[in-house]
């Protein structure tokens, strides 16, 4: 089960990193929303000076966050995590089409291994890929534009949270699109599918609006939404005096985010295991 | 001697109301290369996916190297090998790592796994593009590649789904060559499908001819061959003579006689035997003898003679196919009704 389970990882490791445009493309909807929608938003730009607004003002916006910008990229930082999984269920319809599904469920590997490796590999590629957005966002602010400001001092502890999120946020949404990878047989069907559901999963986080300028029903929603619950955690750790805008610890959201991952891992499992079995 | 595949009444039913494989039963001994020969949409393929418990069964049972495939399907993917119509090898792989990776699958000894590797890149002639990405093969090579894939665990019983579908002559002779030396060395037991006739003729101890889901005939080829009536002779006398189809009938051995545009057909059991005494007969009758030709009949004839029908490649749609043909036509009724 090891062996298989690791054979079946590393093959979808070397797969993605022999086909960068995955990458590139998983990169690509955070930055441009970076570069282009967070600069634009610049909200503490409001009244162009000529009007003060207090910090504290900004800070209830941010929930603790020292600006728009801030908040909003440690939001897309989590949001990597929804784009880099993507591929993964897009590669479960395309090991169909090509045969490899069919040569990998005639191996005695078990439908565990087969779905865990997807899983793993799902939940530690976008690690990477999350820490250079965030490296970009805190870039930015040194080109003289709108930057991300990191206001904590961040400790063993604090990183070890955020890259749990990651992770969690990261297994949650693989799970969620390998579901999907087992449940449709054709790329178009799923790329529509998919498309379906990222939009108003980020649109029902905050991972873009403030916090303070969303509607209560809306914040209801959000509090709920598992990218909430990770940019939560990523945003309690990176900017000082953060917690005292969220009612809870860390830890709480992540154990949120933990119930939203072992849902869609039972879903994924059930739907993966009802695709390999001999078909009836 | 032991039987490596046992099939009791298989049948399948898609959609409840296609019938793709109806009542089989056969058995192929340890050892033997078996073909099961039928065009498309004859069930073959149907028939491989239920034996290598890819595909349940609506009723039957199957026991293949002594494990019923039905009740341990896991058991029976550790025991068998399975080369594919289609190619299966990982395109983003090369060729090492695909065969590193179904190592790892089938649980290969870790120590082994490199002179496996080695040595299966090496037989099939891949060795040198071993560690190039297997989108970069030919389709030979690929063929090869699956193969070698399919034997990585050394496996008793090996089912071959129409593998050389689409390779050119010359890669067809060269994967049968290799199939041939694995049976050689390993004494493996081959189940093939396909639907060349020479392929089948070629390699198989035995052959079951498949259409519309039920066998229809089975035995060696030349078993089949002989319930034709046997060899077909072809006497072109020097010059026409009444009396000579009478002579001919005559001669011990021959089957029957017909006669056209002066040329006598002749079907008979070991023609090559005969013909000196045909030779005899033609020139006592004073008709003289032009030319004498022997053919065995081919497997061509021989599906002919027990489907109706001349064997073709058949553009038409697999079992499967049509099965799900038959869904989506259903379907549409019923949303039309609705």
């Amino acid at each position: 089960m090891i062996r298989e389970l690791s054979a079946l990882t590393k093959r979808e490791l070397l797969r993605t990193a022999r086909n960068p445009q995955a990458i590139i493309t998983s990169l690509l909807l955070p930055i441009l929303y970076l570069i282009l929608f967070g600069q634009a938003f610049n909200l503490n730009s409001i009244g162009n000076g000529q009007v003060q607004i207090p910090a504290i003002v900004f800070l209830k916006l941010y929930r603790g966050a020292p600006s728009y910008f801030s908040y909003f990229g440690a939001g897309m930082t989590g949001f990597v995590a929804v784009t880099a999984t993507l591929f993964i269920g897009a590669n479960v319809i395309f090991d169909r089409l090509f045969g490899v599904l069919k040569r990998t469920a005639a191996s005695p590997a078990t439908a565990a291994s087969i779905f865990g490796a997807r899983l793993l590999a799902g939940s530690i590629q976008p690690i990477g890929l999350a820490f250079l957005v965030l490296g970009l966002a805190i870039l930015l602010g040194h080109l003289g534009l709108s930057g991300l400001e990191v206001t904590a001092s961040l400790g063993v502890v604090g990183v070890a949270e955020i890259v749990a999120a990651i992770v969690i946020l990261s297994m949650m949404f693989a799970s969620l699109f390998i579901a999907i990878g087992f449940s449709l047989e054709q790329p178009q069907t799923y790329f529509a599918a998919v498309n379906a559901i990222n939009l108003p999963v980020l649109l029902t986080s905050a991972a873009l609006y403030p916090w303070g300028t969303m509607p209560a029903w809306l914040q209801n929603v959000a509090s709920y939404n598992p990218i909430t619950l990770a940019v939560n955690v990523l945003r309690e750790n990176l900017f000082a005096g953060a917690s005292a805008y969220y009612p809870y610890d860390p830890a709480v959201y992540l154990l949120g985010l933990f119930g939203w991952a072992v849902a869609m891992f039972v879903i994924a499992t059930l739907l993966a295991r009802r695709a390999l079995a001999p078909r009836r | 001697m032991a039987e490596a595949i046992h099939a009791e009444g298989l049948s399948k039913t898609f959609n409840g109301s296609v019938r793709a494989v109806d009542n089989v039963s056969f058995s192929v001994d340890a050892g033997e290369a078996f073909g099961f020969l039928g065009p498309n949409g004859a069930g073959k393929t149907t028939t491989v996916s239920m034996l290598t418990a890819g595909l349940a069964p609506t009723g039957g049972h199957a026991v293949v190297d002594g494990v019923d495939v039905f009740r341990h399907p896991n058991e029976i993917k550790r025991r068998i090998g399975l080369v594919f119509q289609e190619s299966t090898a990982d395109a983003d792989l090369t060729g090492r790592e695909n065969l590193e990776l179904a190592a790892a699958l089938f649980a290969v000894p870790r120590r082994e796994v490199k002179q496996r590797v080695d040595s299966l890149l090496e037989r099939m002639q891949i060795g040198d593009a071993a560690d190039r990405l297997a989108r970069t093969y030919s389709g030979g090579m690929r063929r090869r590649l699956e193969l070698a894939v399919g034997i990585i665990h050394s496996p008793r019983v090996l089912f071959l789904d129409e593998p050389t579908l689409g390779l050119d002559p010359q890669g067809r002779a060269g994967f049968w060559k290799y199939v041939q030396e694995l049976r050689k060395d390993h004494g493996m037991t081959v189940f093939l499908t396909t639907h060349y006739l020479d392929e089948a003729d070629g390699i198989c101890e035995r052959l079951a001819i498949i259409d519309r889901g039920h066998i229809v005939a089975t035995g060696t080829p030349s078993e089949l061959k002989d319930r034709l009536g046997g060899d077909v002779i072809t006497i072109r006398p020097i010059r026409p003579d009444p009396s000579l189809e009478a002579s001919l009938r005559a001669v011990p051995g021959v089957t029957s006689v017909t006669a056209q545009d002066g040329t006598y057909r002749l079907k008979a059991q070991k023609g090559e035997e005969l013909v000196p005494t045909l030779v005899q007969a033609c020139a006592q009758s004073g008709a003289g003898l032009a030319s004498v030709s022997v053919k065995r009949p081919s497997l061509d004839e021989v599906f002919l003679e027990f489907t109706g029908r001349e064997y073709r490649e058949e553009e038409g749609m697999t079992a499967t196919d049509r099965a799900v043909r038959v869904g989506q036509f259903q379907q549409a009724i019923g949303r039309a009704r609705r």
